[in-house]
């Protein structure tokens, strides 16, 4: 694994440093391979690299967690309560990264967010808010749909009617976001063949340009699924 | 260095534990009453003097005014926050004093972590008696469900008690640990935590690695205002109601009488986890005897309501962790309220599988933190626990709106960096508000802290200030701020929003550590004299022993001599002293012990070589 991750290093274009303990060349490792002390987290490593992992979107779930264990294992600050200040605190930098790392490479959609906020394709937390058009006329007949069930509410009219009408569009859009996830994972698996096979930067800017796009719809789509929930709760 | 311990540091009572290194097992320490759980009640006499525990019990009864018990309601919070505690618990808080209760008791007014730590260091004190050692690192409990604040208010006090704190353990996660040590068990558990004042549910999952043990908490949900003081006051409510009904006779909700009454019905409670019916007598002097029959089936339908509020919690951290009721292999029962039998029905029928309550459930927790005090302390690991953070870390943002940036049961530590500029021209301060809940706007989560980031005045959007919020293996927030510009670290001035400041602290601890070392001196000193006593009891004696004689005079004479030596010491008060002739007059009498045991042990062995027996 500690090859893998040298390579892996290389290919984020991790410096190699030296342990501030006894000097010898680290490149992204955990731990100096020389003196066994915990290394700080080198600038800009994503987490991808934090795994020994390569950046791709496929990850197999069981041996992610395999790694998380292995790795609290070694980092915890459990076993720096003795250690030096300078060392407690290596540890906590570096459990919190494999704590926060693991957090989002587990779950595939965020995976696929960071990768591209880590390439700068997208920025963090943002979503845009205009509907995507192909699903404008949908979006259209449901607001219409809530604004009439709010009004039945407050004229006390008859809402069952109107209930089951935006139950049935909850459905369809529940529908939608199956495909939005279909499509993001074979977008994944294109991205992971782009990448074992050295593919043209033209068609990986393309592939993270498309994915950013499913993302947003996904996003906005979400946000309906919601909006609807809480109507009907309420 | 002195020993390192685990405490459950609990509403009702608390417990000190550690891990016997010949056993290999945990194990609680009983105090000078013989019990292991130390009523977390503490009391203030007019002459200053604080009692704690048992004794301080009694004075509920005595002196209610100067006494006060469930203190950790208050941990970390602000009087806003306790406006419902005060209708129905006697504390007296001192006008003023908003964002850091503090409690009147007599003439004298107290924080809520001063008076925990008057409790940690009664514990303290049961352990160093039983050591004989000095006891100075302990690894303490707290609700997995406790905020930030709460969990700081708890390191305080342990501070405070002259104990350096090496970490703050969930009390669920604790009594899994327990648990695993004792049934080796793998897979998903869950861990119904009821106790007096708080309700906790963990859900864990236990692995097996070629290292050790992991114990992953999954999922964490609760109610910090939750537990067996709520069925109390339930009792009460309808004990008050119906002898003001009958005899016309209103309690003062913090008098003596209110106490005497509490004290019935919590017997009533308690014996009605085992028996059908009990029956409440209480009397009010003129106006007769309130006698009333408690049925279990009445209790039960007066707790229900209680007992709901837990399921709500344990619904959510399901959700949480993604899995189903029918998915736990094991639930695990921990807290007094848990030996409630609709308590264990409602959670057996639940989860549809038989909950485990072999270990007590008073002690577990405090055995789990003395396995990882003792795993802190060593550096043997055996296992390791990953705990989480039971509430969402947010900042505020435009509009009064929380922006999350570390999810609820995110394993800790944990972190998130976030990027701050200046909005408008010129600005040189950017304000930071951090919040810590799962509601939308910050004016309905708890404010953690605030502060300013300065920066040299500019174009807007020019400055870039990267933050750092980092939840530690505690649960307590730290931030770091970085100048993007320059490289250079930012120095953040936290303000908490709840809590003491450190130099509030820092000068507790100064009077606080004067007394520990005046305390822990007293003690040696009854200590080293009682034992000692007890020596020169059994020399007299055996100097007197006819066979005595089998021993030089010389010896004899020595033996008087150290006898002469160690009275001497007893007159002072150097307990150091009084050790050192203990010492020596073992081994001035070693020779003649062994006479006198052989002579015994031939009586009774008659013919054999006492290599032999």
């Amino acid at each position: 694994m500690s090859v893998q991750r040298s390579q892996d290093a290389q290919a984020e274009g991790i410096p190699v440093t030296s342990c501030w303990n006894c000097r010898a060349a680290v490149t992204g490792a955990h731990f100096c391979a020389a003196c066994g002390k915990v290394q700080p987290l080198p600038a800009g490593a994503s987490y991808f690299a934090f795994f020994g992992l390569p950046q791709k979107l496929t990850i197999e779930p069981a041996s992610l967690e395999g790694q998380f264990h292995m790795l609290s294992w070694k980092l915890h600050p459990d076993n720096f309560v003795r250690a030096s200040e300078f060392e407690r605190n290596l540890s906590l930098e570096r459990s919190s990264q494999l704590n926060d790392a693991y957090r989002t490479l587990r779950e595939p959609i965020a995976r696929v967010e960071y990768l591209l906020e880590h390439l700068g394709v997208r920025k963090e937390g943002t979503t845009k808010q205009q509907a995507p058009p192909e699903l404008l006329e949908e979006v259209f007949e449901l607001n219409e749909s809530l604004d009439e069930l709010r009004e039945a509410r407050a004229a006390g009219g008859d809402v069952a009617a109107l209930q089951g009408r935006l139950e049935a569009a909850q459905q369809n859009f529940q529908e939608d976001l199956e495909d939005v996830d279909a499509e993001l994972a074979t977008l994944g698996r294109e991205w992971d063949a782009a990448v074992d096979f050295g593919g043209e930067e033209a068609k990986k800017t393309a592939l993270l340009a498309r994915m950013n796009e499913v993302l947003n719809r996904r996003a906005y789509i979400r946000n309906l699924v919601a909006g609807v929930q809480k109507e009907l709760g309420s | 260095m002195g020993r390192v311990v685990g405490i459950d540091l609990g509403t009702t009572f608390s417990l000190i534990a550690y891990l016997d290194a010949q056993t290999g097992s945990p194990k609680c320490i009983p105090g000078p009453y013989g019990s292991t759980l130390c009523p977390s009640v503490v009391s203030v006499d007019p002459d200053g003097k604080v009692v704690v525990g048992e004794p301080a019990r009694a004075k509920l009864l005595t002196q209610p005014e100067r006494t006060i018990y469930s203190v950790k309601r208050l941990m970390g919070r602000g009087v806003a926050d306790v406006q419902d505690e005060l209708k129905i618990f006697p504390f007296r808080i001192d006008p003023g004093s908003d964002n850091v209760i503090r409690v009147r008791l007599g003439d004298k007014s107290f924080t809520a972590p001063e008076i925990s730590a008057y409790i940690l260091r009664e514990l303290k004190s049961w352990a160093e008696a039983y050591f004989k050692e000095p006891v100075d690192r302990a690894v303490i409990t707290v609700p997995a469900y406790f905020n930030d604040a709460q969990r700081q208010a708890t390191k305080d006090a342990g501070r405070l008690a002259g104990l350096e704190v090496l970490r703050l353990v969930n009390e669920p996660t604790a009594a899994a640990l327990a648990y695993g040590l004792h049934k080796q068990k793998r897979g998903h558990v869950a861990v119904y935590d009821f106790g007096g004042g708080t309700f906790d549910i963990s859900l864990l999952k236990l692995i097996s690695t070629n290292e050790g043990d992991i114990y992953q908490v999954l999922a964490t949900n609760g109610d910090t205002h939750l537990g067996g003081d709520d069925i109390d006051n339930a009792l009460l409510d309808l004990a008050r109601g119906e002898i003001r009904e009958n005899f016309g006779v209103e309690f003062d909700h913090r008098g003596e009488a209110i106490q005497t009454l509490r004290k019935s019905l919590i017997r009533a409670k308690h014996e009605l986890s085992s028996a059908e019916k009990t029956i409440v007598q209480y009397p009010l002097e003129s106006k007769g005897m309130y006698i009333r029959e408690i049925t279990r089936a009445e209790f039960d339908e007066l707790i229900r309501p209680i007992i709901a509020r837990t399921m709500a919690p344990v619904k959510m951290a399901l959700a949480d962790a993604k899995l189903a009721p029918k998915e736990m292999d094991e639930v695990v029962l921990v807290g007094g309220s848990t030996r409630i039998p609709l308590v264990r029905k409602t959670v057996g029928d639940y989860f549809q599988r038989a909950p485990h309550c072999e270990l007590d459930p008073d002690e577990v927790v405090a055995l789990g933190a003395a396995v990882q005090a003792d795993i802190l302390e060593t550096g043997v690991k055996t296992m390791l626990l990953l705990d989480v953070t039971p509430l969402s870390l947010g900042i505020e943002t435009m509009g009064g709106v929380i922006a999350k940036i570390i999810p609820r049961n995110s394993t800790i530590p944990a972190s998130a960096q976030e990027l701050f500029t200046t909005g408008v021209e010129n600005q040189t301060a950017i304000d930071v508000h951090v919040l810590q809940g799962e509601r939308e706007l910050a004016k309905d989560c708890r404010s953690l802290a605030r502060f300013q980031l300065k920066t040299p005045p500019g174009p807007a959007g020019l400055a870039r200030i990267e933050v750092k919020f980092l939840i530690d293996a505690n649960g307590i927030l730290q931030v770091a701020a970085r100048d993007l510009r320059t490289s250079e670290q930012h120095t953040v001035e936290v303000q908490p929003s709840y809590g003491l400041s450190d130099t509030e602290i820092e000068r507790m601890l100064e009077e606080s550590i004067e007394y520990a070392e005046q305390d822990f001196a007293e003690r040696q000193v009854i200590e080293a004299r009682t034992e000692a006593e007890t020596i020169l009891a059994a020399t007299d004696k055996a100097l007197a022993d006819p066979r005595s004689h089998e021993v030089s005079a010389a010896e004899r004479k020595a033996i008087a001599d150290s006898e002469a030596q160690l009275r001497a010491a007893l007159a002072g008060s150097d307990y150091k002293l009084m050790r050192t002739r203990i010492d020596e007059i073992n081994s001035a009498t070693a020779h003649l012990a062994e006479v006198l045991m052989n002579g015994a042990l031939q009586t009774a062995f008659e013919g054999k070589n006492l290599d032999d027996v």
